[in-house]
């Protein structure tokens, strides 16, 4: 009864976040449909975004790991992290390894082997502040760092970099010269 | 810091020596009083947020103590959510369809004995359909089927246009979560291109929930005819059958309706897959299956080890 004694009754909450001016854009984009392709169509290959967020662990760190899987097969990226010996490379092969399972459970990806890493960026988390005592009665504020992790696994075989040759650049670089011209001449 | 120490500390040096001016001077030379310093430490311009909070949880509890003692009396929060039940769990007494239904013709001698047996029906449908009729005016065993394949084939469009309002009133909350699960993000095209054979009821029970009078009617309705269904994945790749190609489908439908609620509608509650029924087609893409246990030191052996294939049981769903 909403009217009883006058009185209105609070609906229960059921909502529990801890902080609600989190960006969840990454998480939405695992939502996103497309249109029924048409037969003649190229196969659109399917996309998995996921992210871990406030890992206890510096983003400067996590950016050096973050770097060196950027563009390799998934394979390839988990070996490498099972034999890096830094924090974030366990928590970050944790992350491709549930990727790679909601990429074949739930979006539709045939072999899970076929997936390459796309995107991979770490960035900053919410810091808990702390008193660093100094001498003297001084003091320093103390932030324990924690870092968000993103990861984009794409299905197909990684786009290989164009390998250019000195004779190419040189070539380039010679049209550039011969193409100049002098503005406001007569 | 050792000046600003001692300029604080002067007015006490200058009150002790005010009192040794009489005959105790003696005594405190033998027995010094305890001397206490009220020096302020540095003022902490910075507090942290988090010391504030260690003492919170304490904190409330005192406050709970306080307020009782006091007599404000707090009403218990309850965490209650009212929830409206309008359909039963399950089909009840499920209908066993007889083998090869729809695979004989009615001209052969199986198959003018299995039209003979389908018409008997059963005694306990003919007293469910009675009890049915005395709470649904409009219900006939001829006219009903009709409304049953309209249901069905309205239900159906509303969830490829996944309209949640639409479906609501079309299928009974128990199917619902069945229809809609894992096709939210996934594009469903499904038509229904012709009706092979007229549908028929072939069922009916009135089972009641929880209390006596509680009735709930459970009608079921076989249908035999052509639809198109194609599952695209959330990419528009596709999934599952094909948007040209129609299938001859043999459905036993079970639709419900609470027949003592004046405002209850008939809606599709379920349906009933005979342990007969033909296997499904493979989806477009492989699965790995796990395989079976090994133990530490066993091999896998690929020429012996057979794919497990589930028993064929009646199922409804």
């Amino acid at each position: 009864m909403l009217f009883a004694f006058g009185k209105t009754q609070k609906l229960p909450c059921i909502h529990t976040s801890a902080a609600l001016d989190v960006n969840k854009n990454w998480d939405r984009k695992n939502l996103h449909m497309f249109p029924p392709q048409q037969p003649d169509e190229a196969r659109r290959p399917a996309e998995v975004h996921h992210c871990r967020r406030q890992i206890k662990y510096s983003k400067d760190k996590m950016w050096y790991l973050a770097n060196m899987i950027r563009g390799m097969t998934i394979d390839e990226a988990i070996a490498q992290l099972e034999f890096n010996d830094k924090k974030g490379a366990k928590i970050m092969k944790e992350v491709l390894l549930e990727a790679q399972e909601m990429a074949v459970r739930n979006h539709n990806v045939e072999y899970k082997s076929n997936l390459y890493v796309a995107e991979s960026f770490s960035n900053k988390g919410k810091y808990l502040k702390r008193i660093r005592y100094h001498g003297r009665g001084m003091f320093g504020i103390m932030d324990k760092v924690h870092c968000h992790y993103f990861v984009k696994l794409v299905e197909g075989l990684p786009p290989k970099a164009e390998q250019k040759t000195g004779f190419d650049q040189a070539k380039n670089y010679v049209e550039q010269l011969k193409s100049r011209t002098i503005i406001h001449a007569l | 810091m050792a000046m600003s120490m001692r300029r604080a500390l002067l007015p006490l040096h200058r009150m002790r020596f005010s009192n040794l001016k009489n005959a105790e001077a003696s005594l405190e030379v033998r027995y010094p009083q305890p001397f206490v310093v009220p020096v302020r430490t540095k003022k902490r311009y910075f507090i942290p947020p988090a010391v504030g909070i260690k003492g919170k949880a304490a904190v409330s509890a005192d406050q709970e103590a306080k307020a009782r003692a006091a007599g404000v009396v707090l009403r218990q929060e309850y965490m209650e959510r009212a929830i409206n039940i309008a359909c039963t769990a399950g089909v009840f007494d499920p209908y066993i369809p007889p083998e090869g239904d729809a695979r004989l013709s009615s001209l052969s001698k199986e198959g003018l004995k299995q039209r003979t047996e389908q018409i008997k029906q059963g005694a306990a449908s003919q007293l469910a359909i009675r009890k049915i009729k005395e709470h649904d005016a409009e219900f006939t065993t001829k006219a009903f089927p009709v409304k049953a394949q309209e249901i069905f084939v309205d239900a159906h469009n509303a969830l490829t246009q996944f309209n949640k309002e639409k479906l609501h009133s079309l299928v009974t909350e128990r199917c619902y979560p069945e229809m809609v699960r894992g096709n939210r993000y996934k594009t469903l095209r499904w038509h229904f291109v012709e009706s092979l054979e007229p549908p028929k009821v072939v069922h009916a029970r009135c089972p009641d929930m929880v209390s006596k009078g509680n009735l709930y009617g459970q009608v079921t309705v076989r249908m035999h005819s052509r639809q198109t269904l194609a599952v695209y994945d959330r990419f528009g790749r596709l999934m599952m059958g094909s948007e040209e190609e129609p299938r001859d489908v043999l459905e036993y439908l079970v639709l419900e309706r609470h027949l003592v609620n004046p405002y209850g509608m008939w809606r599709l509650h379920g349906k009933i897959v005979p342990a007969w029924a033909p296997v499904k087609e493979p989806i477009v893409k492989t699965v790995m299956i796990p395989g079976p246990e090994l133990k530490p030191g066993e091999e896998f052996e690929e020429l012996n080890y057979e794919v497990p294939k589930p028993k064929a049981v009646q199922w409804h769903k």
